[in-house]
C-alpha cells in the first residue's frame, strides 16, 4: 500500500473537476475512435470480418480475458496490481473440474461454487497480506503467481482433468438465444462492474482510496477493506474465468493461463485505467479487451504471423499509454 | 530447509563411503527433464518410477524439473555432477542448449542417455526417443488418407523453433511435397495449447468458411482445440479430418469417438528404454534389459544397449486398438 501521497495532485483532482470530466470524454472518445477504427480498417481488409458469427466469435474469445480485466480494473483504480491472475484462473479450473465429473451431470451449482470459492479465497490471502500486512501488490502477488501455480500442480498432480459433465461445459460451450454463454457471462459482470463503479458507495470509495489514500482514511474510508475488496474481487473473477476457460476447452489443464495476466493488464492499461491510481472507467477497460481482441482475430483471419500479432500488441500498449501522458500533461 | 540440507549432505556423504565398501549399494541416477507441467513428462517420470529395476530398489531414480529453461538444466546438471550420480537420463529443452551440460557430465565420467527430445551432441551414450520426422509424415498420411490426395489443409504448429515442431513441420513437408493437390491455407503456432488452438481455428473457419478439409496439427492438445472450434461453429467432423501427435489420454477419447486421428508416442518405452541402456553402460547389472519395451516392440533391436539411437516406433491409433491403449493408462 502506497504510504506516501502528493498533495499536488489532490488539489489537481479537486479543482479541475471539470476538466477531469472533459479529459475522461476525451479518453473514451479517443478509445472508441481506435477501435472503430480499427474495425473499419479490418472490415475493409477481410470481407468476413463484420459477419455475425466471426463477431461473436471475437466476443467469445475476449470474454476470458475481459473478465480477468475487470478484476484487474478495480485492483489498478487503488494503485495496486494483480499478477497472479493467470494462475489463480488456472487452480479454480482445477479445482472446479474436479468437482465437475461426467457422473455429476445434475450438480452444476457444486463446481461452480468451489470455483468460484477457489478463486475468491487466494484473491482474500492477497487481500490480507496487501491491506492488512501492507506487503507491496507487487510482490504479493507475484509470490501469490508462483504459488498459486503451485498449488494448481499439488492438486491435479501435474495432470490435465477432462470428462466434464455436459452441464459443466455448457458454460463455456453453450449459447442462450443464439449468444454463447461465456460472452453473457461477461456481459453480466460488466454491466455489474460499471453499475458498482458508477452508483454505489463503494465504487466511489476505489476511486477515493486510489486517488489519496491518506485524505481517505481521513475522511473516514475503510481503506484497508477497500483494498482487501478489490483482491477478493479479482480472485473472484479468476474463479470464473476458470470454470469459463475449463469449459470451453473441455478440461481443466494445470498450465492453463501462463501469462494471462500480461493481457489483462494490457486492456486496463489501453482502456485508459492510470497505474497511478484513482482514474479510469470500466468502459475503457472493456475497449482495451476488444482492442486486443480484434487485433487477435484479425490477423488470424489475415493470415498475418502471430509474430507479428505479439508485435502490433505490444506498441499498442505503449501508444495508449503514451497518448494518456501527452493528455495529463495538457491538463 | 536447512534440515533437507543437511540431509541432503549425508546421505550424500554415506553414499559416498558406501561406494567403496559395498558393491552393493542402489545406483544412482538423474533424471533431466525439460518440465513437469504436461501430460507427457509426467508419464515419462511415473513410468522410471515403475521401472523393474527402481521398483526393486536396486536403483534410485531422481527426477528433475527443468521448468522449460536450459538454464535451469544446466545448473540441474552441475548439482548432479557435484552430487557423483551414476548415469543421468537427459530429455532437454533445447538441441544445441544441451551440448555443454551433456560434456561436462561426460568429461566429469558419468554417461548421459538422451531421451525423448533430441540433443545435436555426439557425447551422447544413447539416444532413446522417438523420431518427430517420421512423427510429421505419418500425422500427415493420416489426413492425405482421409481426404484424398486433393483438397485442403490447415497447419497448427507448435512453438516456432523447437525441435519437435522443427522435426515435425519438416515430416509433414516431406509428405505434403509429394501431393500436389493438397493445399495449404494456412500454417500458424498455436505453442502446443488446446485454447490458442481453438481460437485460432474459430478464426480460420470464419476466413475459410467450409474450404478446410483437414487440420494437421502438430500435437494432440491442438488437435483437440481444433475439434472443438469445429463443433462450436456447429459443422460436422465427418467433413473436416482432424489429426494430432502424442496420443495424450483426451486424444484417446476422441479417437474412440471418432473425431480424430493420432499416432502415440510412448513415453513409458522411451523412459524404461533409456533407463536399461544407461544400465548397460554402467555394467553394474546382469541379465539385462529388464523392462517390457523390448519385448513390446519386436523391430526394437536391444543390441546389448551398445547403439547409438533407437527408435522407439510410433503407434497408429485406430478404433480397434484405442480401448487397450487406453486401459494401459488407468
Amino acid at each position: 500500500m502506497p504510504q506516501h501521497t502528493s498533495l499536488i495532485s489532490s488539489e489537481t483532482t479537486s479543482t479541475k473537476k471539470s476538466q477531469r470530466t472533459l479529459a475522461t470524454f476525451m479518453s473514451d472518445y479517443g478509445i472508441m475512435v481506435a477501435f472503430i477504427a480499427l474495425c473499419v480498417v479490418l472490415s475493409i481488409a477481410s470481407p468476413y470480418f463484420l459477419g455475425v458469427s466471426n463477431l461473436l466469435n471475437v466476443l467469445r474469445q475476449v470474454s476470458i480475458n475481459g473478465v480477468l480485466a475487470i478484476g484487474m480494473t478495480f485492483v489498478i483504480l487503488t494503485r495496486g496490481i494483480d499478477l497472479s491472475v493467470g494462475s489463480m484462473m488456472a487452480f479454480a479450473a482445477i479445482v472446479a473440474a474436479s468437482f465437475a465429473g461426467a457422473s455429476a451431470d445434475s450438480a452444476l451449482i457444486l463446481p461452480i461454487l468451489m470455483g468460484l470459492g477457489a478463486g475468491l479465497a487466494l484473491g482474500c490471502i492477497n487481500g490480507v497480506m496487501v491491506a492488512r500486512f501492507a506487503i507491496p501488490p507487487f510482490v504479493m502477488t507475484l509470490g501469490m503467481l508462483s504459488m498459486a501455480r503451485g498449488l494448481t500442480y499439488i492438486y491435479s498432480d501435474g495432470m490435465p482433468i477432462s470428462s466434464l459433465s455436459s452441464s459443466f461445459l455448457w458454460l463455456g460451450q453453450g449459447t442462450v438465444a443464439g449468444i454463447p454463454v461465456p460472452v453473457l457471462l461477461f456481459a453480466a459482470i460488466f454491466l455489474l462492474a460499471w453499475f458498482t463503479l458508477r452508483y454505489t458507495a463503494f465504487g466511489r470509495y476505489v476511486y477515493a482510496v486510489g486517488g489519496n489514500p491518506t485524505a481517505s482514511r481521513l475522511s473516514g474510508i475503510n481503506v484497508r477493506g477497500i483494498i482487501f475488496a478489490v483482491y477478493a474481487i479479482s480472485g473472484t473473477l479468476c474463479g470464473l474465468a476458470g470454470l469459463m476457460i475449463a469449459a470451453r476447452t473441455s478440461a481443466a489443464l494445470p498450465q492453463a493461463g501462463v501469462a494471462y495476466e500480461l493481457d489483462a493488464i494490457a486492456a486496463v492499461v489501453i482502456g485508459g485505467t492510470s497505474l497511478a491510481g484513482g482514474k479510469g472507467r470500466i468502459i475503457g477497460t472493456l475497449f482495451g479487451v476488444l482492442i486486443i481482441g480484434v487485433i487477435n482475430n484479425g490477423l488470424d483471419l489475415l493470415g498475418v504471423s502471430s509474430f507479428y500479432q505479439q508485435l502490433v500488441k505490444g506498441a499498442i500498449i505503449v501508444v495508449a499509454v503514451m497518448l494518456d501522458r501527452s493528455r495529463e500533461a495538457n491538463d | 530447509m536447512k534440515k533437507i540440507f543437511a540431509g541432503l549432505a549425508i546421505s550424500t556423504f554415506t553414499a559416498a563411503i558406501n561406494t567403496q565398501a559395498f558393491a552393493a549399494d542402489p545406483i544412482r541416477i538423474g533424471a533431466a527433464t525439460y518440465g513437469l507441467q504436461g501430460e507427457f513428462m509426467q508419464l515419462w517420470s511415473n513410468a522410471l518410477e515403475n521401472h523393474p529395476a527402481v521398483m526393486s530398489g536396486d536403483i534410485e531414480i531422481t527426477v528433475f524439473d527443468g521448468r522449460y529453461d536450459a538454464l535451469v538444466q544446466s545448473n540441474q546438471f552441475d548439482s548432479m555432477i557435484t552430487r557423483q550420480y551414476d548415469a543421468i537420463l537427459f530429455v532437454p529443452i533445447d538441441a544445441d542448449a544441451c551440448i555443454g551440460p551433456v560434456i561436462r557430465a561426460t568429461t566429469a565420467g558419468i554417461p548421459v542417455v538422451g531421451s525423448n527430445t533430441r540433443c545435436n551432441s555426439d557425447q551422447l551414450a544413447s539416444f532413446v526417443g522417438s523420431d518427430d520426422i517420421l512423427a510429421g509424415q505419418m500425422v500427415a498420411e493420416e489426413i492425405i488418407d482421409k481426404i484424398g490426395g486433393d483438397g485442403k489443409v490447415v497447419i497448427i504448429e507448435g512453438p516456432i523453433g523447437q525441435s519437435a515442431q522443427i522435426d515435425r513441420a519438416k515430416g509433414i513437408e516431406n509428405v505434403l511435397a509429394e501431393y500436389p493437390g493438397i493445399e495449404v491455407l494456412e500454417r500458424r503456432t498455436a505453442n502446443w495449447s488446446r485454447a490458442e488452438a481453438l481460437s485460432l481455428m474459430e478464426n480460420w473457419l470464419t476466413s475459410h468458411q467450409d474450404e478446410i478439409d483437414g487440420v494437421i496439427a502438430q500435437n494432440d492438445e491442438m488437435a483437440i482445440g481444433a475439434i472443438r472450434a469445429i463443433q462450436a461453429s456447429g459443422r460436422s467432423l465427418d467433413n473436416i479430418a482432424v489429426a494430432g501427435v502424442d496420443g495424450i489420454t483426451d486424444a484417446l477419447k476422441a479417437v474412440q469417438q471418432g473425431q480424430m486421428a493420432t499416432i502415440l508416442q510412448d513415453a513409458t518405452a522411451q523412459a524404461q528404454g533409456a533407463l536399461d541402456v544407461a544400465l548397460a553402460r554402467l555394467d553394474e547389472t546382469d541379465s539385462l534389459p529388464l523392462s517390457e519395451t523390448w519385448t513390446k516392440y519386436k523391430e526394437l533391436d536391444w543390441a546389448n544397449g551398445e547403439a547409438d539411437t533407437y527408435n522407439i516406433p510410433w503407434t497408429v491409433v485406430t478404433s480397434s486398438n484405442v480401448e487397450t491403449l487406453l486401459n494401459q493408462r488407468q
